[in-house]
């Protein structure tokens, strides 16, 4: 990125985490969304399921998955309804580095969710873990949390102009993050289980690197067209 | 034809269609830095639809169109340098305030003298005082002036007005009118409006469109507003 793509970046960034700061929209949104979630789950599951120790990841990074689809939803809300989007998409600015801040924005969000939502789920279906468990679960948050990033600023931007970018978003979103959740959710078993599969946590976390890197190849081929007309 | 080399917008047949029905259909239109064009005509006429084009927002899909001698849509980031644009709306964030977001559009156009540009712009316009509130405690006519302020930060050499005085309060209306009329040789300006006097007023061309088609071409220069409205009204049945 240029310097003046820098200055760009920057400023688009500040401005999400500004009106995110002012108006609290969408991470009080997302993690209530996933406190809920998680607590449906302790009552359905947990309370008829002795161990919810085994299947503790897949139950967190489902959780995860359908807060962030709340949080990709709100991407680019304000434009739209404080009728913004035409200055925006008339500034010279590259459609690459729109994308790169908004997919900032949405991993500090879904980072912003997972540091409350995260150990309280370990404590319901784990009776709780160590502080270097958590670290390594971190690890995973980071790394799923730039695909479903990449992945949620894509969709959205393509969603932006559509009538029912509602109930498009969600459809759209959801199928395209299986893997990241599979993967997610088999890291942090793989933490959470009661010998630290080191080996098996690596290769997740491999996978998860190799998600991130496809879906930035495909957002990069595809950014610059989509909020073009 | 050949492109015109010196030309702030040269558009050759430009189509654009909504649903199959063609909303611009094979528009030429050419405008020189100094000049001021009126675009005027019925509702679901185009003009809005022709202005959008221009301001890079919609593609259009026939014909050729050039912005500052950038080839559209191809060059648009670099046409868009040169396009000040202001609709109905300010355009504005109501959550950020007054600076915030003259700060943001001045980091996004890349504008070197930041600071110094967006107290003279507050200035003009009258919102010193409201520098540091949000937006969403202004009166409409107060942040469309913000919305004047924003679309002048870059000093861009074509103005794209759409409707640019609704909203507007006596002062907006007459900053408007002082920042138009103080532009020079080096700008252009496409204005959209229903009003006829104000567009024999503020251009030195009007153009008529008629169902996405250019009906006529009046020269301003002599015309009275009663002669041109009732020549409008024939274009226009």
């Amino acid at each position: 990125m240029n310097p003046r793509g820098r200055r760009q970046y920057l400023a688009l960034l500040r401005k999400d985490l500004r009106l995110e700061f002012r108006t609290r929209e969408t991470v009080v949104a997302m993690g209530l969304f996933s406190l809920v979630i998680i607590i449906l789950f302790e009552f359905t599951i947990g309370e008829r399921v002795g161990n919810t120790a085994p299947i503790a990841g897949g139950i967190i990074w489902s959780t995860l998955a359908l807060g962030a689809v709340l949080g990709v939803g709100r991407t680019w809300v304000p434009e739209r309804e404080q009728r913004v989007l035409d200055a925006i998409l008339i500034a010279p600015v590259s459609r690459l580095v729109m994308m790169s801040a908004r997919t900032t924005a949405l991993v500090i969000y879904l980072l912003g969710v997972q540091v409350v939502v995260v150990p309280l789920a370990v404590v319901f279906f784990v009776n709780g873990t160590s502080a270097v468990n958590l670290l390594l679960i971190a690890g995973v948050c980071v790394l799923a949390d730039l695909c479903i990033g990449i992945m949620g600023a894509l969709l959205a931007s393509m969603s932006v102009f559509s009538r029912t970018r509602e109930l498009v978003l969600p459809v759209l979103l959801l199928p395209s993050l299986i893997p990241v959740v599979i993967t997610a959710g088999g890291a942090t078993d793989a933490v959470l289980s009661p010998s630290r599969q080191m080996a098996e946590y690596r290769g997740y976390c491999l996978f998860l690197a190799v998600y991130a890197v496809i879906f930035a190849l495909v957002a990069y081929a595809t950014f610059d067209y989509i909020l073009d007309d | 034809m050949t492109a015109d080399d010196g030309a702030l917008v040269d558009a050759r047949g430009v189509v654009r269609s909504f649903g199959g029905r063609r909303a611009v259909d094979g528009v030429d239109l050419c405008v020189r830095p100094g000049e001021r064009v009126a675009v005027v005509g019925p509702n679901g006429a185009g003009k809005t639809t022709l202005l959008r084009i221009l301001a890079t927002l919609l593609r259009p899909e026939a014909g050729t169109l050039t912005i500052a001698g950038a080839a559209i849509p191809k060059q648009s980031q670099a046409a868009r340098e040169h396009i000040g644009y202001l609709g109905h709306d300010p355009m504005v964030y109501l959550d950020l305030t007054a600076q915030q977001n003259l700060e943001l559009f001045c980091d996004l156009y890349g504008v070197p003298d930041a600071p110094e540009r967006i107290a003279a712009a507050l200035s003009r316009v009258g919102l010193v005082a409201r520098t540091h509130d949000p937006v969403r405690t202004f009166s409409r006519g107060m942040a469309q002036r913000l919305g004047i302020a924003r679309l002048t930060l870059h000093a861009p050499r074509l103005l794209l007005l759409d409707e640019p005085y609704t909203g507007l309060d006596t002062q907006g209306t007459r900053i408007l009118d002082e920042l138009l009329g103080g532009l020079g040789g080096r700008e252009a300006i496409v204005v959209v409006t229903h009003e006829l006097d104000r567009a024999l007023e503020l251009a030195g061309e009007v153009v008529v469109m008629r169902r996405g088609r250019v009906a006529a071409r009046v020269g301003t220069a002599g015309v009275g507003l009663d002669r041109f409205r009732t020549d409008y009204q024939e274009l226009t049945a």
